[in-house]
């Protein structure tokens, strides 16, 4: 029996979980991440109360909910890519390194177009869509080939990338594309307005929320209505089934990677054309691994990953502002994200088993 | 090229390459278990963190003990999650990760680490709660040896850690490959039903060597803060716990070669600070810095060749929990 008990507590493995528990887990799940973080600032003698004040002011305030949705544009797209990824199984840990080559990609453009101007202006932001996507997919391409062609751990690769990617940013931001009149600081030139990403409403913001809908609304029929999508899910929940069905393994595996991979790269230029407006070194905080916490959060499906991101993105402008208001410091709210992250993990738990206290036979 | 300049490239090797040694040991008996863990960059961090304040507030031993036990916290909790929950060991492992990068940024930040210091020791002098920087662990030379030429200055005139390394990555050698101990924690990686049936308890097993993981990582932060560069910086650890997990990788799994990619790792970077030094590669460090990351998806890929895998012995139920329902 699938089941065993130990000191009144039994343990039961539960075949159903309905969809109503599975949303009241998680929203139990932040709920204790935040009674967890607001202990430790208690125990620091730090103003609890303000501090989720000024938390709530961000997804309040028009202003603050703006820049949480731009700061969680990169996040919402690393992590839809994330979830075409994860509904394989191949665990792409390397969205970080991803975005940093759509950063590459799309600064490339920018620089050769205002070096060289071939191109239109029009086409400029098309043509850095494109070149992103393309170098974040290969980034990605690389460790799915290696495994699908030779069954190398894609965990690893995907991550060691990621510092590989970070380097040349840094090789390229300190070398050739130093900014001639940036005074020697490592930055790119600015970027010129038709190479921002304020096609809508001429905000940032508003583009990248529609830009989001439109590459979720992608995602969601790629899941629900293609055959890729179907491939996808078996892949990932039954290997062996996927085998006896004639799936073309390695081929869904690299497409899988190639659109993962893109997507994140598609964040990356959202770095450089949407927040920063030029390419500078560690111009990512991270926002690769929030996309793995988004994506788990929002159980992989593309429609919750947009509200998740935001969330993550709010939590990102919170922490600046706990900063410079209440001198606490930022790190709490990355405090708060590894802690929201371990409890949507334990969550997973209670989504597997039944716990019931008291009685049950020990079987163990 | 002066015999000088290899005997301190050397010995800067051998002294940043203990930073990767502590932490590839407790992370090659986690991964010969079958336990990955990514958590080992926040534990790394953690340790450097909790070294900084432990030796603020009573010195050198306090703040490796304490790491130890930090890291063994962390580990225990890994092992809770990974070991008896069975959840996903890639994602606790990143949320361990990054809990352990905010943590330590909280506790060490200029505004919150006077009270911590105050509420470690109450007595602590006023002057040590707004400074950067921390006493390094002394250099103890070691008589005679100290004195051959290059390989004394190398190997033998460091900090006593160093030293504690070397005895410890032949003893953990000695311990996994040539004792009962050392057959269980191999097996229940390898196979944990068969271990299982033979009556080695592999929970208990896996709990144990996560939670040395932790310690080792923790004591490899403890290292690099005390040990190697006594200066806090936020996210001082840059990486280096998952150049370890290459590391492992590159040693396949055994304490003795996991020395010399230790020391190779370390050189890289030994070489690399000494040519900025002197005005070579300072406009491209960054290739030299790569290299690392590329050695280990190189080592990856070759591993990948059953040949390879059978000569070598890699860990087959690697990341895979163990349940006694699901065999």
């Amino acid at each position: 029996m699938a089941r065993y008990s130990f000191l009144g507590i039994t343990v039961e493995r539960r075949m159903t979980y309905s969809r109503t528990a599975s949303i009241l887990t998680t929203i139990i799940a932040i709920g204790l991440a935040f009674a967890a973080v607001a202990g430790i600032l208690t125990a620091m003698r730090l103003d609890t109360y303000r501090a989720f004040g000024v938390i709530l002011a961000v997804f309040i305030t028009p202003r603050l909910l703006l820049q949480a949705i731009l700061r969680g544009l990169p996040i919402i797209l690393a992590s839809l890519g994330l979830a075409i990824a994860f509904k394989m199984n191949f665990w792409n840990i390397g969205a970080e390194g991803q975005i940093y080559w759509g950063m590459i990609a799309a600064t490339g453009v920018v620089l050769a177009h205002a070096y060289y101007g071939y191109l239109p202006d029009l086409l400029v932001l098309p043509t850095m869509l494109i070149a992103s996507f393309i170098a974040g997919g290969v980034w990605c391409l690389i460790p799915a080939i290696l495994k699908a062609k030779l069954n190398v751990n894609e965990i690893l690769t995907t991550l060691m990338m990621n510092y590989i990617a970070a380097l040349f940013v840094d090789y390229l931001i300190y070398g050739p594309w130093r900014d001639p009149h940036g005074y020697g600081f490592p930055l790119s030139i600015p970027f010129p307005s038709y190479a921002k990403l304020t096609f809508v409403a001429g905000n940032p913001s508003y583009t990248g929320l529609v830009l989001s809908i439109i590459l979720a609304a992608i995602v969601y029929v790629i899941f629900r209505f293609t055959k890729l999508g179907f491939e996808l899910r078996v892949i990932g929940e039954n290997l062996d089934a996927a085998r006896y069905a004639g799936i073309n393994i390695p081929r869904v595996l690299m497409l899988g990677a190639l659109l993962s991979g893109g997507l994140a790269g598609l964040g990356g230029l959202s770095i450089v054309s949407g927040i920063i407006g030029r390419l500078r070194p560690r111009a990512s905080p991270g926002y690769g691994y929030t996309a793995i916490i988004v994506a788990w959060l929002a159980a992989l499906n593309p429609w919750l990953i947009i509200p998740a991101g935001i969330f993550f993105g709010g939590l990102l402008v919170a922490g600046e502002s706990l900063q410079a208001t209440l001198k606490i410091p930022n790190a709490a709210v990355q405090i708060l994200q590894g802690i929201i992250f371990l409890f949507i993990i334990l969550g997973e738990f209670l989504k597997r088993y039944k716990i019931s206290f008291g009685g049950g036979r020990g079987v163990r | 090229m002066s015999v000088e300049w290899i005997a301190s490239i050397l010995q800067g090797a051998v002294q940043i390459g203990t930073i990767y040694l502590f932490a590839s040991l407790g992370e090659i008996y986690a991964e010969r278990s079958g336990i990955l863990n990514l958590g080992i960059e926040g534990m790394m961090i953690m340790g450097a963190a909790t070294s900084f304040l432990f030796t603020l507030a009573y010195g050198h031993l306090a703040a490796i003990l304490a790491a130890l036990v930090i890291g063994m916290i962390l580990g225990l909790i890994l092992g809770v999650m990974a070991v008896s929950l069975r959840l996903n060991q890639v994602v606790v492992g990143l949320a361990l990760t990054i809990f352990g990068t905010g943590m330590s940024g909280f506790l060490t930040h200029p505004t919150i680490r006077a009270g911590v210091l105050r509420t470690l020791n109450p007595h602590i002098p006023e002057s040590l709660l707004t400074i950067q920087e921390a006493p390094k662990l002394p250099e103890v030379p070691i008589p005679i040896l100290s004195n051959i030429p290059v390989i004394g200055r190398a190997f033998f005139s460091h900090n006593i850690l160093v030293y504690i390394s070397y005895i410890l990555s032949v003893f953990m050698w000695f311990i996994l490959f040539k004792t009962r101990i050392g057959l269980s924690i191999r097996s229940v990686g390898e196979n944990p039903g068969m271990a299982d049936a033979m009556g080695v308890n592999v929970f208990l097993v896996r709990y144990l060597t996560s939670m040395l993981c932790g310690a080792f990582a923790s004591l490899a932060g403890a290292y690099l803060f005390i040990g190697f560069h006594p200066f806090w910086q936020e996210g001082m650890t840059a990486g280096r716990g998952f150049i370890a997990l290459a590391l492992v990788i590159l040693a396949t799994w055994s304490p003795l070669r996991a020395i010399f990619g230790a020391y190779l790792f370390g050189g890289v970077e030994a070489i690399q600070y000494r040519l900025q030094v002197r005005g070579f590669g300072a406009q491209t460090p960054q290739f030299v810095l790569m290299l690392p990351y590329i050695v280990t998806i190189i080592t990856l890929t070759s591993l990948s060749f059953e040949s390879v895998r059978k000569r070598l012995g890699v860990p087959a139920a690697l990341g895979v929990p163990y349940s006694r329902e699901e065999i």
